[in-house]
């Protein structure tokens, strides 16, 4: 081995950054989703103004009435945002009822267009006619694309304008919302609000301002798909676990008894490990379908009449026993290549020793061969055990993901079905919360364990 | 005479019953092979039975597939009707490519980015070297359904959602720590003092590596990637929430899998088995190094 120097640090770095970027950094934010609201409240303004000091939130769903409205600038890359409702002025100059020039802003609602360059840019225009009669027939004409500010002139109706440019406005609303009993009161812009139809009332469409929040949690728990994806996950874990090892440790001692043909046997045992958990379950539903092979063999031998069904809604219990079977067949492998390189660990005197002594397979499997597996078996059962947790194409081929479900089905259904990623990240936060308490459960218990035998 | 005769009539009577406790162990050593051999067969075919379902169904005809009761040689006919039936249809070929691209992307970015780290895991003791063995471990351990959600979050923030490339990106942060032990391990394997030879007969250390460290541990990096491939190949979950129009195999056969028809299914299960099996037996030699390590 060579002395310590720079060059491990430079080696691990790459994977090290690798895995900084697309895997410790999407999880932190990811995860956070199930706990951050980013729309939970909306920030109101004392003026209708982005800087304006906020006067106070209110949260997401409020219901709303309109005060007053007006229009603001607006960043040209917001507006392909959706749901926010723009007003357009037109800087104009014309001559008023005394011959004077008047140069300034007009909304576009007070001009009727009457010529538009080539490229759709309106040039020219008059000032449209004001209709009710107590209004002031003149439109008033401001020093900037604002209703606040100054009127430099006004000019009669049907005055031949030019269009001099155009500005393109966000509306923000001035509106009051009840939270906690308190009136708050203030501006936002349109794009949070749904205006409903007299124009007078609204709703906090969403919010601008972040908040930690359980909903999303609770959302998760409150689901009527979460407790039924929960037992089943867990007993499916509780029911292919054990004869997984049982397998696993015999297809080891057959590899390890070292008979001809032993290279064959390790290949076919190995041969799941390479497939993956969709064709698996595929593979096993074509076992189980109506017309399938199961079907077959029982009629062949007797024992039905006619094709049973199996995999049905109502038929719950066999989806279990068919799912059961293929990731038995699946997953059994690598326990076995684990149990195997572990096996070959073991001195090969340890294990003649006990034989010359007359140690019956048994004992020898009980007292020599288990308790020396055991940081191999540790290992195995903490890797089945997370990967039982995630299992899902299986279920999907063979119950379809609706009569039996799983958690990794509902963190899909939420995220790809439901549109809610929130609740998608809370799903797979409890996953990952499940992994860990079960490893640290296994590692405690082996601790114990061992400390129990000193 | 007497004596010796009886002395002698003994030690033949001793030798009788040490050739008769012989022989008992040999017979009973002879029936447990013979019994690990049948247990052996019989997990054998546990094993290749459903294959051979399956690989029957997916070679004979759909009018085969859908009949009832299924002969005792499903095989025949033999015909690749229902092969063609399943690659003609819709998003398959699309999905084969995909799929391809994605493994082959994985596997070289994987194996890139790991052999470096693999190499300074088995040759150098530094400060941190557990720390970084054990976080590759959790990393390893880690559920793939967790880390999913996140990156495909943070992929629609940044733009690159329902791209390959990005589910390329996906597979390699979930096969790179295993490639990282693997070739930790194939490194390992090869005594540093080869390197040292080399380099007193008046090598630098990067020609050490070229000529004499190289061509020993291609063949063990050779069939990491292999796995790689494989790994990504298989995977069905990561694609199937990453891409919506750029589905890989496992993700389109998924998401159709409710609306077809049990010849497609079955020639897509064997379609996706079939480099499994190859690969498998490919890299068979090497599968101790890539799971026995993680328990040293």
């Amino acid at each position: 081995m060579k002395k310590r120097n720079w060059a491990p640090y430079l080696l691990i770095l790459p994977s090290l950054v690798y895995l900084t970027l697309f895997f410790a950094w999407p999880m932190v934010r990811g995860l956070t989703l199930a706990v951050w609201d980013e729309d939970a409240s909306l920030s109101l303004h004392a003026e209708a103004q982005q800087d304006s000091p906020v006067a106070g939130r209110l949260p997401q769903g409020t219901q709303i009435e309109i005060l007053d409205q007006q229009g603001n600038f607006v960043p040209p890359e917001d507006l392909e945002e959706g749901n926010l409702l723009t007003e357009v002025w037109f800087q104009i100059s014309g001559e008023d009822a005394d011959g004077q020039t008047v140069e300034g802003w007009a909304p576009e609602s007070r001009i009727r267009v009457r010529e538009e360059a080539e490229d759709g840019t309106p040039v020219v225009g008059s000032v449209r006619t004001k209709l009710g009669s107590g209004a002031d027939p003149q439109t008033s004409i401001y020093a900037e694309p604002n209703e606040n500010s100054e009127v430099v002139g006004k000019l009669e109706a049907r005055t031949r304008i030019e269009i001099l440019d155009l500005a393109t406005l966000e509306v923000w609303y001035l509106i009051s919302g009840e939270e906690d009993g308190q009136t708050v009161e203030g501006w936002a812009q349109s794009r949070y609000i749904q205006v409903f139809g007299d124009e007078t009332r609204g709703r906090i469409d969403r919010g601008n301002t972040g908040q930690l929040t359980t909903g999303f949690i609770e959302k998760m728990v409150n689901d009527r798909f979460f407790m039924p994806a929960l037992r089943t996950t867990l007993l499916l874990m509780v029911i292919i676990i054990p004869i997984q090892f049982v397998l696993a440790i015999t297809m080891a001692l057959v590899i390890q008894a070292g008979l001809k043909g032993n290279t064959i046997f390790l290949y076919i045992f190995a041969i799941p490990l390479g497939v993956s958990d969709l064709a698996v379950g595929i593979l096993w539903f074509s076992i189980f379908t109506h017309h399938g092979f199961l079907n077959t063999i029982l009629q062949g031998l007797g024992f039905i009449d006619s094709p049973v069904t199996y995999l049905s809604a109502d038929t719950r219990h066999w989806i279990l026993v068919a799912v059961w079977l293929a990731e038995v067949w699946r997953a059994t492998s690598i326990v076995m290549v684990i149990v195997v390189s572990g096996l070959q660990a073991i001195s090969q005197e340890v294990l003649e020793a006990a034989e010359v002594f007359g140690a019956t397979l048994w004992q020898r499997i009980r007292h020599v061969i288990l308790p020396l597996l055991r940081p191999s078996l540790q290992v195995a059962l903490i890797l089945r055990t997370i990967l039982a947790i995630q299992v899902f194409a299986v279920v999907i081929a063979l119950g379809g993901g609706d009569v039996v479900t799983v958690l990794a089905n509902e963190t899909y259904r939420q995220y790809s079905d439901f549109r809610n990623p929130n609740v998608a990240a809370a799903y797979a936060g409890f996953i990952l919360l499940l992994s860990m308490i079960s490893a640290v459960i296994y590692l405690r218990t082996i601790r114990t364990q061992e400390e129990a035998a000193e | 005479m007497n004596t010796t005769g009886k002395s002698n009539s003994t030690t033949v009577q001793a030798s009788k019953e040490v050739q008769e406790i012989h022989r008992r162990m040999l017979r009973r050593q002879r029936f447990n092979r013979v019994m690990t051999y049948i247990v052996g067969i019989l997990i054998a075919l546990w094993i290749l039975v459903p294959i051979f379902f399956i690989a029957s169904m997916a070679l004979t005809t759909p009018a085969t597939v859908r009949a009832y009761p299924k002969g005792i040689l499903p095989f025949i006919p033999f015909s690749l009707d229902t092969m063609n039936f399943f690659l003609s249809s819709e998003g398959i070929v699309p999905g084969i490519i995909n799929s391809v691209i994605v493994a082959v992307i994985t596997l070289l970015l994987s194996t890139l980015i790991a052999a470096p780290a693999g190499y300074a895991i088995s040759r150098y003791i530094f400060r941190g070297r557990d720390v970084f063995r054990l976080s590759i471990l959790a990393v390893r351990a880690f559920p793939i359904v967790v880390l999913a959600i996140p990156l495909a979050v943070v992929f629609i923030q940044l733009g690159i959602f329902d791209s390959i490339y990005s589910l390329a990106l996906m597979h390699t942060a979930l096969t790179l720590p295993t490639t990282i032990l693997v070739i930790g391990s194939v490194f390992a394997s090869i005594p540093y003092e080869l390197e040292e030879a080399a380099m007193i007969f008046g090598c630098t250390p990067v020609q050490a590596f070229r000529y004499v460290v190289l061509p020993l541990v291609l063949p063990g990096i050779a069939a990491s990637a292999i796995f790689t491939f494989v790994m990504s190949w298989n995977e069905v979950f990561a694609a199937i929430i990453l891409t919506i129009q750029n589905r890989t195999l496992p993700a389109q056969v998924l998401n159709t899998l409710s609306q077809s028809s049990e010849p497609y299914q079955f020639a897509g299960g064997f379609f996706m088995l079939v480099p499994s099996l190859i690969f498998i037996f490919l890299i068979r030699r090497y599968l101790f190094n890539m799971w026995g390590q993680i328990t040293k």
